[in-house]
């Protein structure tokens, strides 16, 4: 699986495909606090991409892949 | 070119032409429902034909076209000339498309957005709601203006990078990318598409409005949008984005719009304090006089060098606009409205004029007047005016930004027809009944041209002159050598590759071998190999009878073939070739092979053969009388093969086109059909021969070999004659008498008798003639009429002589 759903963090992996999406935000539906880590991620999919942007939960490890972060953080730094 | 996209091309061609008809034709009869109706079949097939290929550009259009005829077709719209005048036009870019196809057998991705316009325009004249529903259509036209690219949200690295990478002689282009909100139910990852961007300079994802909150979120639904900024050519965007073109839009950026982001901020939410402070430092009003007015001079001296450059015709107008920009900056500095007027005034000329002549000699005229004024503003001459707030009042502070090819200057430039593009096809449809015109002309030349040795040898013997004689056979073998390459030539034409008729094997091995459950890898070879075009057409019956025959007999299933220890896929080979001037085509399957035993007793059963000959017959024979009619060795007649017509059938319409079939097998091993095929069946090379005192034609496929005999070396058995010629008994037949002749066979004057060996039908005859002749290569003609019914004949010829050559049917007589 893409992302392993734990207590409280949700680890995104590899590639996450659209399919993952409605997963996601399920999850952190019922999870307002949670958090998410992103190390591991090489792409995600723009659904996906969508869900973090309107959930924006906190990230606790941004992507080791800098170009990808470099999308990431921006679009998911924490509203003014 | 790949003979599927050669032969999409030449039927798009036709298409377009068909298309632009039945237009034509509406415009006198606008509410024929049958011409609609052809129409748009015409664009519906169209339609699916391009979509096999990767043309997305022009699927697109022809898709919009599709629709707007369903529309017309049901009575939802009617038929108007603005609609034939659009649809007429979306041909013509079609037709340019494929002329590009043509060329470079692909699309450029600079036809995308031409072709976003085209079916927008095309979908504008569809009734509103029918418009809205389609999803795919965002803006209407016209295209809309070039907005500003929100440049704030760029961060300050990668805005210097780019303006780096621009002053370096890159173009960099800024990409405002909103996917469709159905976008993923098309499989499309916008973020991914976006992250592959080529040469890109930096990019951000953004949710177009606020997103809503997570329980009233779609995550099917895509409100995402992007921008990015990349030094990647347009080409290669409009490449990148091919398939979603009416999603992006691409702005070209000039460096000053770059460096400028102060000016982007007073635009933007920036407060205004700052931005005025920021700005008035590049003009500072406690700059000393002297140097202020220094500073405008190299500014307009930089100008007038820009404008004294070479130029490019491409360039010319982005650096025209970009003069014109620091211009109007100045005069706005020294703030002499009158100045500004007449600025844009000359601009414009010059851009109308395409030279920037004008514009130089109006700064060269207004410069001093541009300084003195400015001179005349500053602090201490009159109340102190900062720029900054002078920006404010005039509103449009900052330079706009120079986009150098924008495509709503230049509108939509649909008056394009097809006929103006260059490159016409390179092929033409020519109907066959005018080629065969002409092989019947070159065939009476060439029969006229072989008049002119009989004249030359008439002059000589007749009336003595040598001379005349000679200059005779010399301005023969010049017509001879033109004719030969004109009768070569136009064989060309007729030529066509067999693979014309390979191409539907795959679709039919596969369709039959699933029926029958076996495995079976078809391999085709030598698909480029030519023969005339009729004989071409023709093999194409008798090779499915062979498949057919091969998949079903030959071919086992895949338990048997692994319990016979061979590979469980069978291998089926159909193989072109060439061989002097007959082409060669062998069927070779890897099944069980033809058993020799089994076809002698069925053909012994079914009458075939007779018992001498159930002895005497050779398993190589044997297995060639698969060929025979009536014979049939499945156990069950299935519904493709196996009533006993197909191999007869074969070796009909074979020998009907002067070929030969031969079967080779080898049981267990598999089984090779070879099939021998006359290159062109126009000219027939032809043996002459004399018997009583006539000449006849012996087809050259049916010689053997041509012998003399001594007389005393003929036997008699029975009635008839035989002698032993080569190890081997063949019977001998006078032609005389099978032709009802009652002369005798003619004897040299060394005893001898001339022997013709000539094969029929598998045997060996000899036939007893007069003498032989030369051969020659003829275009024979089959008899018309009351003549049709001889079948000792199979034609006849016109000689150079005039006179006519009858052509032996050899199997006939024999």
């Amino acid at each position: 699986m893409p992302i392993e759903f734990k207590r409280n963090q949700a680890v995104l992996h590899d590639v996450v495909g659209v399919e993952e999406a409605e997963g996601l935000l399920e999850w952190l539906q019922s999870k307002p606090a949670a958090k998410v880590d992103l190390a591991r991620l090489r792409h995600l999919h723009t659904a996906n991409l969508q869900v973090l942007m309107a959930s924006r939960p906190a990230v606790s490890a941004w992507p080791e892949d800098r170009e990808l972060r470099a999308w990431l953080e921006p679009a998911l730094k924490p509203m003014p | 070119m790949n003979p599927l996209l050669d032969q999409f091309l030449s039927e798009s061609r036709e298409f377009s032409q068909g298309i632009a008809a039945k237009l034509l034709q509406l415009e006198d009869a606008p509410s024929d429902q049958g011409v609609i109706n052809e129409l748009f079949r015409l664009v519906h097939t169209l339609k699916g034909n391009s979509g096999l290929f990767t043309f997305p550009e022009m699927t697109r259009v022809l898709h919009a076209g599709e629709d707007l005829l369903g529309l017309v077709r049901n009575g939802q719209i009617a038929y108007s000339r603005e609609l034939a005048d659009r649809l007429l036009e979306a041909i013509d870019l079609v037709m340019a498309m494929c002329a590009e196809i043509e060329a470079t057998e692909q699309i450029g991705g600079s036809w995308s957005q031409e072709a976003v316009r085209m079916a927008e325009s095309l979908r504008a004249l569809m009734p509103a709601v029918e418009a809205e529903a389609k999803t795919s259509i965002r803006t209407p036209l016209p295209a809309p203006p070039v907005e500003l690219p929100p440049l704030a949200g760029i961060p300050e690295a990668a805005r210097l990078e780019a303006l780096r990478q621009c002053h370096e002689g890159e173009t960099v282009h800024w990409v405002s990318y909103a996917p469709a909100p159905d976008c993923f139910f098309q499989g499309d990852d916008p973020l991914y598409l976006a992250r592959q961007t080529p040469s890109l300079l930096w990019g951000s994802a953004r949710s177009a409005e606020p997103l809503p909150a997570l329980a009233e979120l779609d995550t099917y639904r895509c409100l995402l949008e992007f921008h990015l900024l990349t030094t990647a050519s347009r080409e290669e965007l409009d490449e990148h984005f091919r398939y979603v073109p009416d999603q992006v839009r691409i702005t070209q950026l000039a460096p000053s719009w770059l460096a400028d982001p102060e000016a982007a901020l007073t635009e933007s939410e920036a407060p205004k304090a700052p931005a005025a402070e920021r700005a008035s430092q590049t003009a500072r009003p406690d700059q000393p006089v002297e140097e202020q007015l220094a500073a405008l001079d190299t500014i307009l001296t930089a100008q007038f060098e820009i404008l004294q450059l070479e130029d490019h015709p491409d360039w010319f107008a982005g650096r025209l606009r970009a003069v014109a920009a620091v211009l109007r900056n100045v005069t706005r500095v020294a703030g002499d409205p009158n100045t500004a007027g007449e600025l844009e005034a000359v601009l414009g000329e010059c851009l109308a004029a395409g030279q920037g002549s004008l514009l130089r000699l109006w700064l060269e005229a207004s410069k001093e007047q541009l300084i003195s004024g400015h001179a005349a503003q500053l602090p201490g001459a009159s109340a102190p005016v900062t720029p900054s707030s002078q920006r404010q009042a005039e509103g449009k502070a900052y330079p706009e930004p120079d986009v150098a090819k924008a495509p709503a200057d230049e509108g939509i430039k649909f008056g394009r027809r097809a006929e103006d593009s260059p490159g016409a096809p390179r092929s033409l449809k020519v109907d066959q009944a005018k080629i065969d015109r002409l092989m019947n002309l070159i065939g009476e030349l060439v029969v006229s041209k072989n008049a002119l040795p009989y004249l030359a040898q008439r002059a000589e013997t007749q009336f003595g002159v040598r001379e005349l004689s000679r200059e005779i056979k010399g301005e023969y073998s010049t017509i001879n050598r033109i004719a030969d390459e004109m009768q070569d030539a136009i064989m060309q034409v007729r030529m066509m590759a067999v693979s014309f008729v390979f191409q539907r094997f795959p679709r039919l091995v596969r369709d039959i071998s699933r029926k029958l459950g076996k495995e079976v890898q078809l391999v085709l070879d030598g698909e480029q190999t030519e023969a005339d075009k009729n004989i071409v057409e023709s093999l194409a019956d008798p090779l499915i009878h062979i498949v057919r025959n091969s998949l079903d007999h030959g071919l086992e299933t895949p338990q048997v073939r692994r319990a016979c220890g061979k590979p469980e896929t069978g291998t089926l080979t159909i193989r072109a070739s060439q061989e002097a001037d007959r082409v060669i085509i062998e069927i070779v399957d890897d099944g069980k092979g033809i058993d020799p035993a089994i076809i002698k007793r069925k053909a012994y059963e079914k009458g075939l053969i007779d018992e001498a000959a159930l002895e005497r017959i050779d398993d190589r024979d044997a297995v060639n009388l698969i060929f025979a009619a009536g014979l049939s060795t499945a156990e069950v007649i299935s519904d493709l093969s196996g009533r006993g017509v197909g191999m007869d059938v074969v070796r009909s319409a074979v020998e009907k086109i002067n070929g030969t079939v031969v079967v080779e097998s080898q049981l267990g091993k598999g089984t090779t059909i070879r099939i021998s095929l006359p290159l062109s069946m126009a000219v027939t090379q032809v043996m002459i021969i004399e018997s009583d005192g006539q000449l006849f034609g012996v087809p050259m496929d049916n010689v053997v070999e041509t012998v003399r005999v001594p007389r005393r070396s003929l036997h008699h058995i029975k009635q008839s004659l035989t002698a032993v010629l080569r190890g081997r008994t063949v019977p001998l037949k006078a032609l005389n008498t099978l032709l009802g002749i009652s002369a005798n066979p003619k004897l040299n004057s060394y005893d001898e008798l001339a022997v013709l060996l000539v094969q029929a039908g598998g045997e060996v005859v000899g036939l007893l003639v007069d003498g032989f002749k030369e051969t020659v290569g003829l275009i024979q003609k089959p008899f018309g009429g009351i003549l049709s019914g001889l079948s000792a004949f199979s034609g006849s010829a016109l000689m150079g002589d005039g006179s006519v050559l009858m052509i032996l049917n050899i199997r006939e007589i024999v």
